[in-house]
This record gives structure tokens, C-alpha cells and sequence, in this order.
């Protein structure tokens, strides 16, 4: 009676779609949430540094680039938060029962996250539209909020860990009944939080590196100066994050080392594709860096950097059913998939891509040609 | 009792659910409304040709995406964890039912933040016609995602044939769905107009500012007229619980539905008699009261909402306490205790009664009960007998309609009786001891 693991009922209704097209639409938006969290995040923690490098050394290079960040931050917290929304919805309907408990037993510090959210995302707002006027003010401002939205990542990934590990939520709920209970003794925790925050770094450098190509046309140097701004913030972040997970890796239990060891087929497959792409576009960056034409070097090392993603969230999805195995049967879930819904769905989710993408278009394509005075 | 329970002592999580709930719905529906607003009064700078309106639109769409894209999609985003917190079971059935629903209403969430930061962002730089598609693409998205939220909200007081067919088709398009969605459109219009008053109010050049008021003002004039044949629609089709619930049955309830009558009029008259017919005299500070009636309004009137839907969380499937309708006989013949998960006692093994009693109060009231805060039950059963509150359990549903009846053993009942009646006299004997 002791010892035994308490794991919620899944829901009488059934699930109303297949497993399978429930995880490809769970890991794509995931994926998605990853990229423009990694930009609203990474992006931020730059920006303050470069904030605070262009005031030491009285460089206009730097605050070029900090201004230009400064305008992509509220964009890509907003794509965070929307692209943030599916996943957790498509998860509730696969691992609700696991999702709800761990949740529950960490309820104040997760409900936090819509107040730590919402005043980080005025910082951003605030940098972004009074970036003039902060003057000096700007690299506290943006730093905070950047923290602010790293603080965020470390709940998640406790509830993220939480929600796999049911052995230890009767101890936790039994002591503390009151949603305050923390999930930081869990040894994969911290790891597992930083190599997601030093990836942002990497991911948002990779952003830096296209400003600077952008704005070679315009200031040949200052886009030179840019592309190897940014080739240094994806660089050193990879590398660290060489260190950090393989320090993952070990704070896994054993049996979960193994499966990427080759025990799983599938595991094993990704992570060593992940590590080959990771080498490849590393590679391509530290030749780029010293390249008179980066450009080529630095779309394939991109594109390689996108494989390594997609393949640690394959990878962590197949340790996230690794952790559940013994307690979720996928034979057992009952199943009735509302076809016509499903359909009403794709039809409207191709209608809004094209939606938005001829919104951009439109406000990117036709800003020379429209006369400014128009409206005097 | 499946999921572990989140003890909130005082507040209770029902407040809570309302708290997130309020707030978001009182900023979702201007968001909605809003963008009505920006479009129809843009077409009217262009065609009145006044340059001082486009202006204006420029500061308010600033003020609009402040407040909508990060306060209002966030506490929507607050509102879905709170519940999940607090009612994981129900929240379990919605998303099992309506997963489609809410990735389709993602879409149009995604469109509308999209839209909104591209409507914002592109005054003069694209031309009118392309300017006003995208305010049109904004409020078309905006209130196609209450279109489908309100179903799946309206379903749980009204599920309608899904009881029985258990489609997504009859859940969805449940009896107050369609006046619930009428009510929450002229709700919404009525906020643009709310928080237009306060943006113009703030205008420096007088004629603009006369203008931008008087013009506020009709917004809030115009839902007057569609929000009391709404609500009448949408009392027509509650279940009769709920309209007896509303109509005096329990005086709380009663009292904040008059009241969100009330506190609608007075908006809308002082709508007419201050900013509309007297535009000149209207300062900020007045416009900060009408936001802050309004707020009263929708707080009133999401508790009644919420209110009325008692015994249920979702109407005749699953009861208050998270407990399904279809499960009530077995939790009642097997025990409550037996039948809950996530208890800390042994329940073969255990013979103190007052702890029994304490885990079958956790299990079973403390879904809508505290202990001492809201709606506490320490004050409630004060000065009752054991064998009363005994009496009362086993006839709860009829003396309190909006009550589950209670479920567990008869040994479980007399433990709760005995606790609860413990609670007014342990203060009294701790007193006595010491």
C-alpha cells in the first residue's frame, strides 16, 4: 500500500482522434514552440549583452543590433506563447492523467507563469517601443525580462520531468497538499533545463547571423561585424552544450541511457544523426567565420542546425514513453477519431497558413510602395 | 477523485477559476469588439476624410495590442491552467470531447495575434484597402475564436443531445449556444465602447476628443438593445434547475443577477445622459469608473453564469465535485473512500473518526466548500447537532437543489457529520483546555 505508484484513470471519453496523428501534431508544434521560444529567449539574453557591451565600449555596432533584436522580441514572445498553446493542448489529450497530477502537485509555481509571463512580456514591449528613451535603462530592462522568461523554462521542464516520473507524486502530494511543492531534486531537471536555454542562445545567434546578412547590403561592415557576432553566439553556446548534454545524458537513469545506446533502435538512430548534423553545422560555422562569402556555408549549417532539432525532440519523445512504459498502455487508450472535425481542422489550418502568410507579404512586399503622405 | 485535489485554504479554487476568468473575459471580449471598432471607425476616418481619427486609431490600436495581445491572451492561457488545476476531471472530459474544437479555435487565435501585430505595425505603410483587410482578417479571426470557445462553454450547462449520442456536433451546437453567443457579441461591442471612451477621453485636441466620445458612447447604446433580448432567449432555454437558481432560489445568486441588470443599465444610461449627450464634459477619471462598472458587470454575471450551473460542472454527466453522474450508485455503495485515489488513509485499517471524516469532507464538499473562507462550512453547519448535520447529509440534493446528493457509506456520512459538527466545538473545548 506504501510504495504503490497512484496513477489517474485515463478519461472515460474516448480519445477522438488517432494516437498517432495526435504525437506528429504534439511534436511539429512543439518543434515550432522550440524555434521562436529559442528567438524570444536567446534573443533577449543577447540583447542585454550586447546592450552592455555596446555601452563598454561605446559601440554603435552593438546598439545597431540591439535596436533591430529590440523589434523582434514581441513578435517571436507572441509566436512562443500561440505556438506554446497547441502543444500543451495536444498533450493534455495524449498524457492528461500524467499532465494534470504533476501539475497539481506544483499548481502555484505553474499558475505563476501567466504573472512572471505577462510582466515579462511588458519588458519586452517597453524595450521594444521606448528603446530610444531607455537609454542606459535598456540592458537592465531587457535583461529582466529575458530572466524573467528563462525562469519560466525551468518550470516547465519541472513539470515536464514531474509528469514522467508517478513514483514520486504520492510523497510529494501526501506532504504538501497545497500545490507548492518544487521539482528540483530531480537530478535530470537542471540539465535537462539548460540545454534547452544555452540551445536559445545557439538558435537565436543563428537570427544575428541573418541580420547581418541583411545588412551587408546596406553597411557592408557593420553586416560583416554582424554575421560574425552571430557566428560567435552559436558557437561557443554549441559547444558548451556539447558538455551540458552529455551531463543530461548521465543524470538519466541507466536504462534510459541505453535506449540511445542502441537498446532502441529508433533513439539510437536520432541521436546519432542528431550529433553528426550538430558536428556538420558547427563545422560550417567556424569555416564560415573566417569565409569572405559565408552565405552558402552558413544556409547549410542552418538547415543541419533544424535537423539536430528535430531530431532531440524526437529523442526526447522517445524518452518521455520510455519513462511512461510501464504505466501507459497505447492498446488499452480507446479511440474514435472524429473524422469530419479533423477535416474542418486541416482545411482551416492550410486556410489560416496562407492567411498569414499573405498578411506578411503584404506588409513586408509593399512598404516602398505606398506613399507615406497617402492619408494627407 | 481521480486526481490528486489542490487545497487552496481561504480563497478555494471556484474563486480562483472566476478571478483568472473575470479578468480575461472583461479584455477577450473588448479584444473582439475592439477590433470591430478599429475597422468600421477607420472606414469612417477614410470617408469623413479626418486625419485626426486616423491619428487617434494609431494610439488606441497601440493601447489595444497592449492590452489584448499580451493580457488578454495570456490570462486565456490562465484560465486553462487554473482549471486544470482545479477541476482536472472536467477539464479531462472537455479536451477529450472538444480537441478539435480548440485546435480549430488555435487557428484562429494564431490568425488573430498575427493580425493584430501586422495591423498595428503597417499605418502608412500599406495602402487603406490592404490596411483595412487585415483589420477585417483581425476581427473575423477574433470572433470566430468566440464562436468556438463559446460552444464548448455553453455545452457545459447545456450539452444537450450529447448526453445521449455523445457527438461533438450536438455538444457543440447545444441550446444556449446561439444566445450565448448573441449575449457575448453585444457584450463585446459594449466593450469597445467601454475602452474607447477611455482612450478618447484622453485626447488633447478638443473638437477630435468631442467627437471620439460622443461617437464612443453609441457602441455602448447600441448593445443595449440586443443584450435583454439575449438574456431573455437565454433564460428561455436553461434547464429549470437553473432558472430556479436565478429566480430566487438561492438569494445569493439572485441577487447578482439583479445586480448584473442593474449595473448594465446604469452603464448604458450614463452611456446616453453623460458621454453621448454631453461629450464635452467627460474626463478620464469618469471613463475609469465606467471601465471599472463594467468590470463589476462581467464579474456578476460569469459568477451567475458559473453559478447556475449547479449540481454540475458539466450538466447532467459530471457533478460539482468531479464525480460523473454514471459513477454516483457505485461511489455511494462501495464508499467514497474506496472509490477515491489519491487517500492517506488506510481504509480497512483505520478507526479514527474524525479523520475519516476530514478525508471524506476533502473528497467530496471541498470542490466548492472551504473550511473557513468562501463559502465556508465551519459558519454554515455553525450551531447544528451532529445527528441534524447527519439528517441533512442524507437529503442534501432536496434541501439544496443546487447541491450533488451526498455519495459515500453510511459510516463515511456519520464520520463527516461528526467532523463537521467538531469544527464550532473544538474551538470552544481547546479554549476550556488551555
Amino acid at each position: 500500500m506504501e510504495t504503490q505508484v497512484i496513477i489517474p484513470d485515463i478519461d472515460p471519453i474516448s480519445v477522438p482522434a488517432p494516437i498517432w496523428l495526435l504525437k506528429i501534431l504534439l511534436l511539429l508544434t512543439f518543434t515550432l514552440h522550440i524555434l521562436a521560444m529559442n528567438v524570444a529567449v536567446g534573443g533577449g539574453l543577447i540583447a542585454a549583452v550586447t546592450e552592455f557591451l555596446g555601452k563598454k565600449n561605446n559601440s554603435q555596432n552593438h546598439f545597431e543590433l540591439s535596436r533591430s533584436i529590440s523589434k523582434m522580441l514581441p513578435p517571436f514572445t507572441a509566436f512562443t506563447i500561440t505556438l506554446g498553446v497547441a502543444p500543451l493542448l495536444f498533450l493534455q489529450v495524449l498524457y492528461g492523467n500524467f499532465f494534470y497530477t504533476s501539475t497539481i502537485l506544483i499548481a502555484w509555481p505553474w499558475l505563476s507563469i501567466i504573472v512572471i509571463f505577462i510582466l515579462a512580456y511588458y519588458g519586452y514591449y517597453l524595450y521594444s517601443f521606448r528603446w530610444e528613451k531607455l537609454e542606459g535603462k535598456r540592458f537592465v530592462v531587457v535583461l529582466i525580462s529575458a530572466l524573467l522568461l528563462a525562469v519560466i523554462g525551468l518550470i516547465y521542464t519541472q513539470n515536464i520531468v514531474l509528469m514522467l516520473t508517478p513514483e514520486k507524486w504520492k510523497e510529494i502530494y501526501f506532504n504538501n497538499p497545497h500545490g507548492t511543492s518544487l521539482n528540483l531534486s530531480d537530478p535530470t531537471v537542471i540539465p535537462r533545463y539548460l540545454h534547452f536555454m544555452v540551445a536559445a542562445l545557439a538558435v537565436a545567434g543563428l537570427v544575428v547571423i541573418m541580420w547581418g546578412i541583411k545588412k551587408i547590403k546596406i553597411n557592408e561592415s557593420l553586416g560583416k561585424w554582424g554575421i560574425r557576432y552571430g557566428i560567435l553566439w552559436f558557437i561557443v553556446p554549441t559547444l558548451l552544450n556539447i558538455i551540458i548534454g552529455l551531463w543530461f545524458l548521465i543524470s538519466l537513469p541507466k536504462n534510459f541511457i541505453m535506449l540511445f545506446m542502441g537498446e532502441n533502435i529508433y533513439a539510437t538512430v536520432y541521436f546519432m544523426i542528431a550529433l553528426l548534423a550538430m558536428f556538420v553545422s558547427l563545422i560550417l560555422m567556424f569555416v564560415a567565420l573566417n569565409s569572405a562569402k559565408p552565405l552558402a556555408k552558413i544556409i547549410i549549417g542552418k538547415v543541419f542546425l533544424l535537423l539536430t532539432i528535430v531530431m532531440m525532440v524526437l529523442m526526447r519523445h522517445e524518452l518521455r514513453e520510455a519513462y511512461l512504459q510501464p504505466y501507459l498502455n497505447w492498446d488499452k487508450v480507446q479511440v474514435e477519431p472524429q473524422w469530419g472535425v479533423i477535416t474542418i481542422f486541416i482545411i482551416l489550418l492550410l486556410a489560416g497558413i496562407v492567411t498569414v502568410i499573405w498578411m506578411l507579404k503584404k506588409s513586408f512586399g509593399q512598404k516602398s510602395n505606398v506613399d507615406p503622405v497617402e492619408l494627407s | 477523485m481521480n486526481y490528486p485535489f489542490w487545497d487552496i485554504p481561504f480563497i478555494g479554487g471556484g474563486i480562483l477559476i472566476g478571478f483568472v476568468a473575470i479578468l480575461h473575459t472583461f479584455v477577450s471580449q473588448f479584444a473582439i469588439g475592439g477590433g470591430l471598432f478599429l475597422v468600421l471607425t477607420e472606414i469612417k476616418a477614410y470617408k469623413e476624410n479626418n486625419l485626426g481619427i486616423i491619428d487617434y486609431l494609431k494610439i488606441h490600436s497601440r493601447f489595444f495590442i497592449l492590452v489584448t495581445l499580451v493580457f488578454g491572451a495570456l490570462t486565456g492561457v490562465g484560465i486553462w491552467f487554473t482549471i486544470g488545476l482545479v477541476t482536472p476531471t472536467a477539464t479531462s472530459a472537455l479536451i477529450h470531447i472538444f480537441v478539435w474544437g480548440w485546435a480549430i479555435e488555435w487557428i484562429f487565435f494564431f490568425i488573430e495575434i498575427a493580425a493584430a501585430m501586422i495591423y498595428y505595425n503597417t499605418w502608412n505603410k500599406v495602402s487603406r484597402k490592404v490596411h483595412l483587410s487585415i483589420g477585417w482578417i483581425y476581427f473575423i479571426a477574433a470572433w470566430m475564436s468566440l464562436f468556438v470557445i463559446n460552444g464548448i462553454l455553453s455545452f457545459m450547462l447545456t450539452p444537450g443531445e450529447w448526453i445521449q449520442d455523445r457527438s461533438f456536433w450536438s455538444g457543440f451546437f447545444n441550446p444556449t449556444m446561439l444566445p450565448s453567443l448573441v449575449m457575448r457579441s453585444a457584450v463585446s461591442i459594449a466593450l469597445a465602447g467601454l475602452y474607447a471612451l477611455l482612450t478618447s477621453s484622453n485626447l488633447k485636441d478638443d473638437n477630435l476628443r468631442k467627437l471620439m466620445i460622443k461617437y464612443s458612447a453609441k457602441w455602448l447604446i447600441i448593445p443595449f438593445f440586443i443584450l435583454p433580448l439575449g438574456g431573455l432567449w437565454y433564460v428561455s432555454v436553461i434547464p429549470d434547475m437553473s432558472f430556479d437558481i436565478i429566480s430566487g432560489g438561492a438569494p445569493a445568486v439572485t441577487l447578482f443577477a439583479v445586480a448584473s441588470l442593474f449595473f448594465s443599465f446604469l452603464i448604458f444610461a450614463f452611456a446616453y445622459f453623460l458621454p453621448y449627450r454631453h461629450p464635452e464634459r467627460f474626463p478620464v477619471a469618469l471613463s475609469v469608473l465606467f471601465l471599472l462598472i463594467g468590470l463589476t458587470v462581467t464579474a456578476v454575471s460569469e459568477w451567475v453564469r458559473e453559478a447556475i450551473r449547479k449540481p454540475y460542472i458539466i450538466y447532467d454527466y459530471m457533478y460539482s465535485n468531479n464525480v460523473l453522474k454514471s459513477e454516483k450508485d457505485i461511489v455511494t455503495n462501495n464508499g467514497v473512500l474506496a472509490s477515491a485515489k489519491w487517500v492517506n488513509i488506510d481504509i480497512k485499517t483505520e478507526t479514527d473518526t474524525m479523520k475519516i471524516g476530514e478525508t471524506v469532507f476533502k473528497l467530496q464538499c471541498q470542490s466548492c466548500h472551504t473550511v473557513e473562507g468562501y463559502n465556508g462550512i465551519k459558519i454554515l453547519v455553525k450551531g447544528w447537532q451532529e445527528s441534524f448535520i447527519n439528517e441533512q447529509l442524507q437529503h442534501l440534493n432536496q434541501l439544496k437543489g443546487f447541491m450533488p446528493p451526498f455519495m459515500g457509506s453510511e459510516t463515511e456520512r456519520k464520520a463527516l457529520a461528526k467532523w463537521l459538527y467538531e469544527l464550532n466545538k473544538s474551538y470552544k473545548e481547546i479554549g476550556v483546555k488551555e
